[in-house]
C-alpha cells in the first residue's frame, strides 16, 4: 500500500538546522496496524505528517499505489488526502460552532456517505447528535473526531496520539472503538505514541529514536484495549 | 495589567467611525450654531426661507449621520471589547484566579475609549480645517449675509469629551457583564458557540413530527453549506458589520452622485470620501475577523482533503446575499433620505428639481460595488491559502 523510503528532513535555516528523519525506511500494508513508538523528539510525528501528505520531506520518497505523494502538487496532495486519508489528533480539533452531527457530517461529505449517523452510534455517541463539543467531555470529544475520520472511509487512518489528552479509562475506551472499527471496515492504522502498553495492540510495532528506526518488531498476538497495562 | 494604552489605541475601527461622526456633526452643528446667531438680520422671506432650510439640512445631517455613526460606533466598541476577552480568555481567568473581581478588571477597559477620543479630536480638527470653506460654499449664492466660523465650547464637551466618558463607562459596564462567566470557563477558553436542543442528561425529549422531520431535512443539508450558517451564526455581529458597510457604500456613494442639484459639490465629494472609508473598515474588521476566527476549521477541512474553493465558500461566501441586501437597503435609504430632504427642507425654495430614483446611477454603484467586494473576498481566500496546517496542529 504505502512504501516510504529513505526519507529525511530537517528544520531551521541552512547554519542552525537541525536534521529530525535520517533516512527512514518502512512499509505500510493494507490492513496493518503499525505503531511508531518513540520518546518525545524522535521524530514520529514529523513521520506521520510526511507519509500523510501533510508535510513534505527533504528527500526520499513516499509511494503510495504506484505514485509517489512528495512529488504531488497542493491540488493533488488534497486530493490523495480526500479520497485516501483519516486523521486523528491528540486534540481533537472538532469544529466548535457544529454540533456532533455536522462534526461528522464533515468527514462523511468527501465520500459521499449518507449513512455517518452510523458511525456516530458505533462510536457510542447517538443519542448525542445534537451536542456541540464544548458540551461533551474529552472522551466524548476523540470520539467523534474518530467517528469523522472514518465517516470519510479512509483506506489508512493516521493517528498522533490520540489517547495522549485522556484518562485511562477512556483512553482505552477509544483504542477499543477504533480496534474493533479497524475489524469491521477493514483499513490501516499508524498510530503515533509514545506509550509502550499501546503498542502492545499492534501487529507491526517500528521503535524511533533521534530521527532513526531503531526497532521493528512484530507481535503475534496483538491485545486488545482491556488487555494492555497503561 | 493586561489591557494597555496600546490596547485602547489600536481599535481604528471606532477611531475612523468616531472621526466621520464629529467631522459632519462639527461642520453642520458650528455653522447652524453661527447661523442662529445672525437670525434677525433675515430681513427679507426669501432670506428666511434659505435660513429655515439650511438650519433644518444642518439638523438632519447632523442627526442622521451622527446618530448613524454613534450606534455603529457603539456596536463596534461592545464587539472590540467581547472580541478581546474572547482572545485573552486565559489571561482574564488567571487574574480572577488570583482574586481581582470583575469591577476591578472591567475597569481597566476603560483605555478602550481612547480611540473615541482619538477619532473625535481628529474629526474635529478635520472639521475646523476645511471650516471656512464650508461656510463659502454653504452661501455660494450669496443669499445670506457673510459671517465667520466661530469657536464653540460647547461642541468640544458635547462631540469630544462627553462622547468618550460615554464610551468609556460603556467599556467598562459591558466588560464586567462579559466577566461574568465562571473562572474555570476562563481558564480552559471555553466558548459559547451554541447550545443542543435536547436537554437534560441525554434523556429524549417529546419531539413532535415537525422537528423530526425538519431534522431530516437538515441530514440533507451539505456541510459546506452548514458551516456557512455556522459561521454566520457564531458571529452575529459580524454580519452587522458586512451589511453595514454595503449600506454605507451604497447609500453615500449613490447619493454623492445623485444630489449635484441639490447641494454642492464639496459636500458630495465629503459623502464620497465618508461613505468609501466607513464600507472599507467596517467590511475588513468583518472579514479579517471571520478568517482570524476561522483559522482552525480551515486548518481541519485542509487536513480532510476539502479545497481551498471549498473553505472559502464555507467561511466567506455566506455573507455575500447579506452584503448584497445591505446594498439594497442603502439604495432605498439614501432615495427615501434625499427625497425627505427635498422634499420638507426645501419645499419652499424654488428651482429645486423634483427628486427621483436614478437607475443608471444605481447600476454604476452595483458594478463598483460587485468588482470591489468580489476583488476583497478574493484577496481573503489567497490569505487563507497561507494558513499553515502544521502551524495550527502545533498550537
Amino acid at each position: 500500500m504505502i512504501q516510504v523510503k529513505d526519507i529525511t528532513k530537517s528544520f531551521g535555516s541552512k547554519e542552525n538546522s537541525f536534521q529530525v528523519l535520517k533516512g527512514i525506511s518502512l512499509d505500510i500494508k493494507d490492513n496493518d496496524y503499525i505503531v511508531l513508538l518513540g520518546a518525545s523528539g524522535s521524530g514520529k510525528s514529523t513521520l506521520l505528517n510526511i507519509i500523510s501528505g501533510l508535510e513534505k520531506a527533504d528527500s526520499g520518497s513516499i509511494m503510495y499505489d504506484g505514485t509517489d505523494i512528495d512529488k504531488l502538487s497542493e491540488t493533488e496532495l488534497t486530493k490523495f488526502r480526500k479520497d485516501n486519508v483519516g486523521f486523528i489528533f491528540q486534540q481533537y480539533y472538532l469544529l466548535p460552532n457544529l454540533d456532533v452531527e455536522k462534526n461528522v457530517k464533515m468527514g462523511a461529505d468527501l465520500a459521499g456517505n449518507k449513512n455517518y449517523c452510523e458511525m456516530i452510534k458505533a462510536v457510542g455517541l447517538g443519542e448525542k447528535l445534537h451536542k456541540y463539543p464544548h458540551e461533551l467531555s474529552g472522551g466524548e470529544q476523540q470520539r467523534v473526531s474518530v467517528a469523522r475520520a472514518l465517516a470519510k472511509k479512509p483506506k489508512i487512518l493516521f493517528l498522533d496520539e490520540p489517547t495522549g489528552a485522556l484518562d485511562e479509562a477512556t483512553g482505552r475506551q477509544v483504542l477499543d472503538y477504533i480496534s474493533k472499527l479497524q475489524e469491521q471496515y477493514h483499513f490501516a492504522v499508524v498510530m503515533v505514541t509514545h506509550n509502550n502498553n499501546i503498542a502492545e495492540m499492534a501487529k507491526t510495532v517500528i521503535k524511533m529514536n533521534s530521527g532513526k528506526i531503531v526497532e521493528t518488531y512484530t507481535n503475534e498476538a496483538p491485545k486488545t484495549a482491556y488487555e494492555i497495562g497503561w | 495589567m493586561i489591557i494597555g494604552i496600546k490596547d485602547g489605541m489600536k481599535l481604528v475601527g471606532i477611531s475612523i467611525m468616531a472621526c466621520c461622526a464629529v467631522f459632519v456633526c462639527t461642520l453642520f452643528m458650528n455653522y447652524n450654531m453661527d447661523l442662529v446667531s445672525i437670525e434677525e438680520q433675515m430681513t427679507s422671506p426669501q432670506m428666511m426661507i434659505m435660513y429655515d432650510a439650511l438650519v433644518s439640512m444642518g439638523k438632519v445631517v447632523s442627526g442622521v449621520s451622527g446618530g448613524c455613526l454613534l450606534i455603529t460606533s457603539g456596536i463596534m466598541l461592545v464587539f472590540y471589547i467581547k472580541n478581546y476577552i474572547d482572545t485573552h480568555k486565559k489571561e482574564l481567568g488567571i487574574l480572577k484566579a488570583l482574586g481581582y473581581s470583575n469591577f476591578k478588571i472591567a475597569k481597566n477597559f476603560w483605555v478602550f475609549a481612547i480611540s473615541v477620543l482619538i477619532g473625535t479630536g481628529l474629526g474635529f480638527g478635520g472639521a475646523w480645517l476645511i471650516m471656512s470653506k464650508f461656510y463659502e460654499e454653504q452661501n455660494a449664492d450669496k443669499m445670506l449675509p457673510e459671517f465667520e466660523a466661530a469657536f464653540h465650547l460647547e461642541l468640544v464637551i458635547g462631540l469630544m469629551l462627553i462622547p468618550t466618558i460615554a464610551f468609556g463607562v460603556l467599556a467598562i459596564l459591558y466588560a464586567c457583564v462579559q466577566l461574568k462567566q465562571p473562572t474555570i470557563d476562563l481558564l480552559k477558553e471555553k466558548r459559547q458557540y451554541g447550545k443542543s436542543r435536547i436537554k437534560g442528561n441525554g434523556k429524549k425529549s417529546q419531539r413532535t413530527k415537525r422537528a423530526v422531520g425538519a431534522d431530516r431535512e437538515e441530514k440533507d443539508v451539505p456541510f459546506l453549506k452548514e458551516m456557512q450558517k455556522a459561521t454566520i451564526r457564531s458571529r452575529k455581529s459580524l454580519l452587522f458589520f458586512v451589511v453595514f458597510g454595503a449600506f454605507c457604500f451604497s447609500s453615500m456613494m449613490q447619493m454623492s452622485a445623485g444630489m449635484n442639484e441639490i447641494a454642492s459639490e464639496m459636500m458630495a465629494m465629503m459623502i464620497f470620501i465618508i461613505g468609501a472609508v466607513l464600507a472599507c473598515v467596517t467590511l475588513v474588521l468583518a472579514v479579517t475577523t471571520v478568517v482570524k476566527g476561522n483559522t482552525k476549521s480551515v486548518s481541519m477541512m485542509r487536513v480532510f482533503g476539502y479545497t481551498f474553493e471549498d473553505c472559502k465558500k464555507a467561511v466567506l461566501d455566506g455573507y455575500r446575499p447579506w452584503a448584497y441586501l445591505g446594498f439594497v437597503i442603502g439604495s432605498g435609504y439614501q432615495y427615501g433620505l434625499i427625497k425627505m430632504v427635498v422634499e420638507i427642507v426645501f419645499k419652499d425654495i424654488e428651482n429645486v428639481p423634483d427628486y427621483e430614483f436614478d437607475v443608471q446611477i444605481f447600476m454604476i454603484v452595483l458594478i463598483v460595488f460587485v468588482i470591489l467586494y468580489e476583488a476583497m473576498m478574493f484577496w481573503y481566500s489567497n490569505r487563507m491559502k497561507k494558513i499553515s496546517v502544521k502551524e495550527v496542529m502545533m498550537e
